[in-house]
């Protein structure tokens, strides 16, 4: 193919995320000043009043912070569990180490609905951890396991813990394996050759495995609105409610949006602090 | 040393149970021959499978999934496609710009995402009266899933052997289906069957932006588990687990799979 005449490749795609994709985003900025409607989704004319209502009640405020707070202990909680993991499944001389991989992924192919649901079979007041227990002896009444944001964590560790593995494992496999050799030859002990060698090494994994799970907790719906049911929300459930239940429109895009904020600076700051050097 | 490896396996086959126990309750849930999901279960029974069949709902569900998943999945390995050999043979200095730009709705939260096209669509007027919509949304998420699975199969592709069939008179149309398709064949597939199970799993865009009275087969799981308590969530969960994951067995054992996920 000429050169010339390459551009064409691209314009299938340039069409779609410039007409559906970057105007959208521009135009929800706008439609997050719009003044609520009566029957339509928004009226004529803009406010900032959307923003007021978020930002002066503590409702959305706290809830927004709950929301955070859920995401960063989600975050934390998946790299405690998935880093060992990582590192294990990084072995190439693992044994089975196509099956291992193979559970890794098999969340992905079972869809979120599904996964949560299963959750609430295990965490539920007569569900199964809660049964067995007392079927032990070892309570008395349910230990409250759903409904609450104890629930909501578990069950996002659980969703999102692939998108913590997957990531820092293929940075570890990039890490030649004669630099852990060579500081042990040096006197390095086990512990510090992890320490300062390999932990080191497997950053950008881990940096990268931090923001994606993040990103995805703050902005999940079905895990805590399953979780949660009515007693716990996530700002992302309220935005859904006010979208579809309430019919705000434009209040749901200044929530959504504050959220996305929120979550961007979040990021920024955490790469900040980690020194991260993007790609 | 040894104690320390064992140790580690040991907290590994943990996690391992940790990430099937979830799967494995909604598989086992659905066997039980109660009328509501109780622990430890009732008797076995088919029962809920046999229900299933008989629901229309989900069925209809199931369908417009599939449709969905299928029309977004061949617009997206089209799309794709295109952009990723433009992106590896014809970038040049705007590689990087493009890469971000393919894999934006990946990077962008998709609550947001939703809003500012359900907003859209609705300022020029399509709104959500038809799946136009939901499929633009679909094809937007599976989109990045395509280019990174073709990209990552056409970097590892000498640009020589083009300009030999080239010079041996081959035509463009005869050198991409004869030389180009075969050696990223691997990514297209693997490519084609992410998009088709994340289409199938989207749920966020897919309750914005569906249309009155359609519905997803994630949506309608959604929709019945919010009032209903009976196993027969649990067993169309089962079969849409078996589905997918005996999708993605046999093209891996037929074509063999690589992740090129992250």
């Amino acid at each position: 193919m000429r050169q010339r005449y390459a551009f064409l490749l691209l314009l299938p795609a340039g069409i779609l995320l410039t007409v559906f994709l970057a105007i959208p985003y521009v135009s929800v900025f706008l439609s997050a000043f719009r003044v609520p409607g009566e029957g339509t989704p928004y009226g004529d004319g803009y406010t900032l009043g959307n923003f007021a209502r978020i930002f002066t009640d503590w409702f959305y405020i706290g809830q927004a912070l709950n929301t955070m707070l859920i995401g960063a202990v989600t975050t934390l909680a998946t790299l405690i569990i998935g880093l060992p993991v990582a590192f294990q499944l990084a072995r190439p001389e693992l044994r089975l180490r196509g099956l291992f991989y193979g559970i890794v992924l098999s969340p992905l192919l079972v869809g979120i609905v599904i996964r949560s649901y299963g959750w609430t079979i295990l965490l539920g007041n007569n569900g199964v951890i809660n049964r067995t227990l007392r079927g032990w002896g070892w309570i008395d009444g349910p230990m409250p396991l759903m409904y609450n944001t104890l629930g909501i964590v578990i069950a996002l560790t659980h969703v999102f813990l692939p998108f913590m593995i997957l990531p820092i494992m293929s940075a570890v496999q990039g890490i030649d394996p004669s630099v852990a050799s060579a500081a042990r030859s040096l006197g390095a002990r086990r512990l510090s050759v992890i320490r300062r060698i390999l932990l080191p090494l497997a950053m950008p994994g881990i940096q990268s495995g931090c923001i994606l799970v993040f990103v995805l907790a703050l902005s999940s719906y079905v895990t805590p609105a399953l979780i949660g049911g009515l007693r716990v929300k996530t700002t992302a459930v309220t935005v859904v409610d006010a979208m579809i239940d309430t019919f705000q429109w434009p209040f749901g895009a200044a929530l959504a949006l504050t959220l996305s904020v929120l979550g961007g600076a979040s990021v920024l700051l955490f790469a900040r602090a980690t020194r991260m050097k993007w790609k | 040393m040894i104690m320390g490896r064992t140790v580690l396996n040991l907290y590994c086959l943990l996690v391992y149970a940790f990430l099937l126990a979830p799967i494995f309750v909604v598989v086992g849930a659905s066997f039980n021959a109660g009328e509501f999901l109780t622990f430890p279960p009732q008797g076995l029974s088919f029962r809920w499978y046999v229900t299933f069949f008989h629901n229309e709902v989900f069925l209809r569900a199931i369908v417009t999934s599939l449709w969905i998943a299928s029309v977004a999945t061949v617009f997206s390995v089209v799309i794709g496609t295109m952009a990723a050999i433009y992106y590896v043979h014809f970038a040049g200095r705007r590689k990087e710009m493009i890469r971000v730009a393919a894999l934006s709705p990946l990077l962008l939260p998709e609550i947001l995402t939703a809003i500012a096209l359900l907003f859209f669509l609705y300022d020029i007027g399509i709104g959500t009266k038809t799946m136009f919509g939901l499929l633009v949304g679909h094809v937007l998420l599976t989109l990045p899933f395509v280019f990174m699975n073709v990209s990552a199969s056409l970097e590892g592709y000498d640009t020589d052997w083009s300009m030999a069939a080239r010079s041996l008179g081959a035509r463009p149309f005869t050198r991409f289906r004869r030389i180009v398709l075969p050696l990223i064949k691997p990514g297209l597939i693997g490519g084609a069957l992410f998009s088709f199970v994340i289409s199938f799993d989207v749920f966020t865009i897919s309750l914005l932006l569906k249309s009155i009275g359609t519905a997803t087969l994630p949506i309608q799981l959604f929709d019945y588990l919010k009032t209903n308590y009976t196993p027969e969530a649990a067993a169309v969960s089962t079969l849409s687990i078996v589905a997918t994951v005996s999708v993605v067995v046999i093209v891996e054992k037929v074509v063999g799979l690589k992740v090129h996920k992250f």
